[in-house]
């Protein structure tokens, strides 16, 4: 892989226009068969895909769960990640099912209006949702965590890092997926002292009005569509825009990172208190420097991991291994300066496991 | 200048009137971002406008933002290749960039529209096969290197000139005595004009076509290593995306026309700043983040409305 990329970087400016038909790219299928009888093994093996949302390190983590899964249960699956939402990641799985899969394990984009698409595909081949859940679809399960109650450990986060309170501004991608809504409600409800709801019932605050409660006040909600340099910028106007502004929590995994950059140039580290969500390596970085106070993983890894287990269960008729509440649940970590260390290593023993 | 006077007003219109509705947009940390950012995108904006004068237009340079940021950090963390090599590569791979679009336009005679398009297409495809899609950044190293995306001359305690800011003065400078100054710089605007009037002047407007190309996949690779540089977080298949529409609103707002023959260096900095203020100006007076793209493309047709109406006026009057 080093040397071709070599080779192409060298010829890049020479052939700019020559490359359509080169690349490997992380939709090709995994574990080619080597040799004549490998690939009349792979014949009979089992073959699934693994959908994400989109393209980001914390998929790269749920990548290697997959591949540690196919190893360890002598099956094949696919990794798909969607560069451009959702009319990529329905593409994208068209083909799957055009080429014949045993299962799908999908995070869908926007699971109120794919309930219809899901449920034709579910049609066709076993369905289960990670990460983000399509309740109303016909999907046989769900793996992940409880975003709600992870948005109420990062919302504890907030609270041991500020036990005076303040003003906080949360960060996220988009609002549009069902995680994000679980999770900004779970630590809204946690920081203002609200009782627990339930995911199946679950009040949302609207977006763009100031939530106050006890000593805190959630100021807003900015979005930034997946854009780097707009995330960070969104972090460096609420502090223009809040001078007393406390606490900074980004939803999303890259959020942080972002706002600990935005913190850097202002000057203001430590003053901001910064919580996270996911492990990118730039919040754990953060987290040792004491730049960040916590983060709350979802260890991504399961996701993949455990899907390519309950599908390969589901695909030999095993269908007891579908929870009767159709949720199975990987449980979060709260990471902080005292376990970090141990998280990283643990981190990337099971990154490189699954490479 | 004439042209400039409406697209001028609104910029102060929308600064007083942020101002007012909350002060804080004032504070020298404020002002010291929306420099900074302006900055930033002021690079590919003065490259689009090259492009623009020519009556040409690239729609790639998001991309080559995109693959000139990832390949920087690559060359940076993974080959180790020492920062003046590495960042020589990064500029000959967007000077070859902007050559080969050129070459393309104007010796095999394809329509910029659609070699730029591709290469929209073509870059963003190579900066994620470099990367095998992983995010890239320079970690904890490269502190040192950073500081000329990150770092500025404190002015007060509270505001300092960001240096890509004095990076964009200096180009910003060139590029403006290069195009109001100089021969070529008259000759480019005319090829923009009428191109085949130009020709029989003796234009070389092949060539002077080309080397507009160069310098706009020039500043596109400038833009992006300023851009990796600042964020320390480089997503190959997101970084600078739409950013080429962003540079093009900002070439026609500071007075490109699409048409070509128009447009001044001034003219599109104070069109980049336009685009960077009401950004900031969303964010400061906390209206929500969703509506952001509706404001910014109902101010932006305002005020292209106002200064076409006001430019008629203006023609009346002297009529």
């Amino acid at each position: 892989m080093n040397i071709s990329k070599r080779t192409f970087l060298a010829a890049l400016p020479p052939v700019v226009f020559g490359l359509a038909s080169c690349g490997k790219s992380s939709d090709s299928p995994a574990a080619p068969a080597t040799s004549a009888g490998a690939s009349k093994a792979a014949e009979k093996k089992k073959r699934f895909a693994f959908v994400t949302n989109g393209v980001d390190p914390f998929w790269n983590t749920a990548s290697a769960g997959v591949r540690a899964a196919e190893k360890d249960f002598g099956i094949e699956c696919q990794v798909l990640m969607p560069p451009k939402g959702l009319v990529d990641q329905q593409r994208m799985i068209e083909s799957v099912l055009a080429r014949g899969v045993d299962g799908i394990a999908i995070s869908p984009c926007d699971a109120a209006n794919q309930v219809g698409f899901l449920n034709d595909v579910a049609g066709r081949v076993p369905v289960i949702t990670h990460d983000s859940d399509a309740p109303l679809s016909k999907r046989l399960c769900f793996v992940g965590m409880d975003n709600y109650k992870a948005g109420r450990a990062a919302g504890k986060l907030v609270k041991e890092i500020l036990p005076s309170g303040g003003k906080v501004m949360l960060f996220v991608g988009r609002m549009e997926q069902l995680n994000s809504q679980q999770r900004r409600q779970g630590i809204i409800d946690e920081i203002l002292d609200r009782p627990m709801q339930t995911l199946e019932k679950l009040d949302q605050d609207p977006l763009g009005r100031e939530l106050p409660g006890g000593n805190f006040v959630v100021l807003d909600t900015r979005t930034d569509g997946f854009d780097y340099p707009k995330a960070k910028a969104n972090a460096e106007d609420a502090m223009s825009r809040y001078q007393d502004l406390a606490g900074m929590i980004g939803l999303w995994a890259y959020n942080a990172p972002m706002c600990l950059e935005a913190a850097k140039a202002a000057g203001k580290v430590g003053k901001v208190k910064i919580v996270s969500f996911d492990e990118q390596e730039a919040t754990l970085q953060g987290i040792i420097d004491g730049h960040i106070h916590g983060t709350v993983s979802q260890q991504p890894y399961y996701y993949g991991y455990d899907s390519v287990r309950i599908l390969k269960e589901i695909a030999a008729g095993n269908r007891g291994v579908i929870p009767a509440n159709g949720f199975f649940e990987i449980p979060i970590v709260e990471v902080r300066k005292a376990n970090v260390e141990e998280f990283w290593q643990q981190l990337k023993k099971l990154q490189a496991a699954g490479a | 200048m004439k042209k400039l006077l409406g697209i001028t007003a609104l910029l102060l219109f929308i600064i007083v009137v942020t101002a007012i509705r909350n002060p804080d947009f004032l504070n020298g940390y404020n002002l010291q971002n929306l420099v900074r950012w302006t900055a930033l995108f002021g690079f590919i904006s003065i490259g689009a406008a090259f492009v623009i004068i020519t009556g040409g237009i690239d729609l790639s340079i998001g991309s080559v933002v995109g693959l000139t940021g990832a390949l920087l950090a690559i060359l940076l963390t993974k080959n180790h290749w020492p920062v003046p090599v590495a960042m020589a590569t990064v500029l000959a791979v967007s000077l070859g960039i902007g050559l080969a679009h050129g070459l393309l336009i104007t010796k095999v005679g394809l329509q910029p529209f659609v070699v730029t398009l591709c290469g929209l297409l073509l870059y963003r495809g190579a900066a994620r096969f470099i990367t095998g899609d992983q995010s890239q950044g320079f970690g904890q190293q490269f502190e040192g290197l950073r500081r000329i995306a990150v770092s500025a001359v404190p002015v007060t305690p509270t505001f300092g000139i960001p240096v890509p800011s004095i990076l964009l003065a200096l180009v910003a400078t060139v590029a403006g005595l290069l195009l109001h100054k100089t021969v070529w710089g008259r000759h480019l605007v005319a090829l923009g004009g009428n191109e085949v009037a130009a020709r029989y002047s003796g234009v070389g407007t092949d060539r002077i076509k080309i080397q507009a190309y160069a310098i706009c996949g020039v500043m596109s690779g400038i833009a992006g290593i300023l851009f990796s540089l600042d964020l320390n977080s480089i997503q190959p298949s997101g970084l600078g995306e739409f950013f080429e529409l962003y540079a093009i609103a900002a070439a026609v707002l500071g007075g490109c026309t699409l048409r070509g023959g128009e447009g001044t260096i001034v003219g599109v900095l104070i069109g980049t700043a336009l685009m960077r203020v009401l950004y900031n100006a969303i964010n400061i007076l906390g209206i929500p983040t969703h509506l952001e793209f509706a404001i910014i493309g109902a101010v932006i047709l305002a005020g292209v409305v106002t200064d076409e109406l006001v430019r008629k006026i203006a023609n009346r009057k002297l009529g």
